[in-house]
């Protein structure tokens, strides 16, 4: 089954069960919010984390482009999302040029 | 609380057998999405796929499901709509299911006007038998079937389309899936032949010696050679050879087949006469 409620007051949320770490919800994120970590279960050896939900504005890109049914966001009406920012914009473009990593997993890839 | 997903799929056959980062995934959701906005009853829903990876299509979706042989989709499709004039029938089929085995249906089925959504994910490629060149597949490329690089020219399936006589064309890619959505919802809701051309990206079998290794790079590709209609019209004649158009390509009222054949009904019951040339407006 999807876990398509909210777990409690997140912005956004996944279900790992169908995360095939394809990388599509990091790229197309505008404010840095996800990022993959190191999982040596997992087939590519990735996986999804969320990292900064206080930075996600409710684009609702991520939830659209999963080709898998592995992540989901809040409704606008249940949840308040922040506003873009220039700190969360520059972390997106260092999260791709560390080819999808979180920052803190620098060097995994 | 997100789109709930749960009561269109057959949840106990997730996670799906596509690659990571494939297209059709994003696609089988559009579509779902698109069926929702119509408001269908999904007892009156009819998916018929053929073989390859966009066959899986039929096994996800939770409705009245056929899983054809290679290319004959639009074959049992007529049969179905013919049957149950009142059912809503979507056709899957990959580009070489859809335009190389299956390209002899698909042009009669865009021929007679027939009331089916055709939706034919293009991926460039044969994906699921490992990279053997498609019509689709671009001018140059490597594949395993052709190690010294493509020759063969590339396929438009949109310009085949409306030229056999579809009466709604429209292409669309899979990177911006509210667009998609919207224009899915614009054809399941025109009568007569839909036919959508959607490009899709295989990284996995396209992309490994073509330079596209991830998902994104063979999406960022996909975003290079497509651009809207009404940019494209504005393109010289070079540009547009290399360039394909987005959006909908062609929208027009036309008979359909299904009210034509209760012309053939009503005769067969000897509630008219036979069907003449003056039955219909255009005459030749």
């Amino acid at each position: 089954m999807f876990k398509t409620t909210n777990p409690g007051n997140v912005p956004v949320w996944v279900n790992t069960d169908n995360c095939k770490a394809c990388d599509i919800c990091v790229s197309v994120c505008p404010s840095g919010v996800l990022g993959m970590r190191y999982e040596p279960t997992s087939t590519l050896g990735a996986m999804i984390s969320i990292n900064h939900p206080e930075s996600c504005i409710g684009c609702n890109e991520c939830e659209l482009t999963c080709p898998d049914f592995a992540i989901y966001v809040a409704d606008k009406a249940d949840y308040k999302f922040a506003k873009l920012t220039d700190e969360a914009k520059a972390r997106q473009a260092a999260i791709i040029a560390n080819k999808y990593m979180s920052l803190d997993q620098a060097g995994v890839k | 609380m997100a789109f709930n997903y749960d009561q269109y799929l057959r949840v106990d056959k997730m996670p799906t057998l596509w690659c990571w980062g494939c297209g059709d995934g994003v696609i089988l959701k559009s579509v779902i999405r698109a069926i929702d906005k119509m408001g269908w009853d999904m007892d009156k829903v009819c998916v018929v796929s053929g073989i390859g990876c966009s066959g899986r299509f039929s096994s996800y979706i939770n409705c009245n499901t056929v899983h054809t042989t290679h290319g004959r989709t639009i074959a049992y499709a007529t049969g179905i709509k013919l049957t149950r004039p009142d059912a809503h029938v979507i056709v899957v089929a990959g580009d070489g299911d859809g335009l190389a085995i299956g390209g002899n249906h698909t042009i009669h089925g865009c021929r007679r006007n027939i009331d089916l959504n055709f939706i034919l994910i293009n991926n460039f490629i044969y994906g699921l038998t490992n990279s053997q060149i498609s019509p689709t597949t671009p001018q140059g490329m490597w594949c395993v079937s052709a190690q010294n690089g493509n020759i063969d020219p590339t396929f438009d399936a949109c310009k085949l389309a409306i030229g056999a006589g579809a009466s709604f064309v429209a292409r669309e890619t899979m990177l911006d899936p509210k667009k998609l959505e919207k224009v899915l919802v614009k054809g399941f809701s025109h009568r007569g032949f839909s036919f959508f051309d959607i490009m899709s990206n295989c990284h996995i079998n396209l992309g490994r010696k073509n330079k596209m290794l991830s998902a994104m790079e063979n999406l960022e590709w996909i975003d290079s050679i497509t651009t809207p209609l009404k940019k494209w019209e504005a393109l010289s004649p070079e540009d547009q050879m290399n360039k394909f158009p987005t959006g909908v390509l062609r929208e027009v009222e036309q008979a359909e087949y299904c009210d034509m054949y209760e012309m053939v009904i009503a005769s067969a019951q000897g509630k008219r006469g036979k069907i003449t040339q003056d039955d219909f407006a255009k005459k030749i």
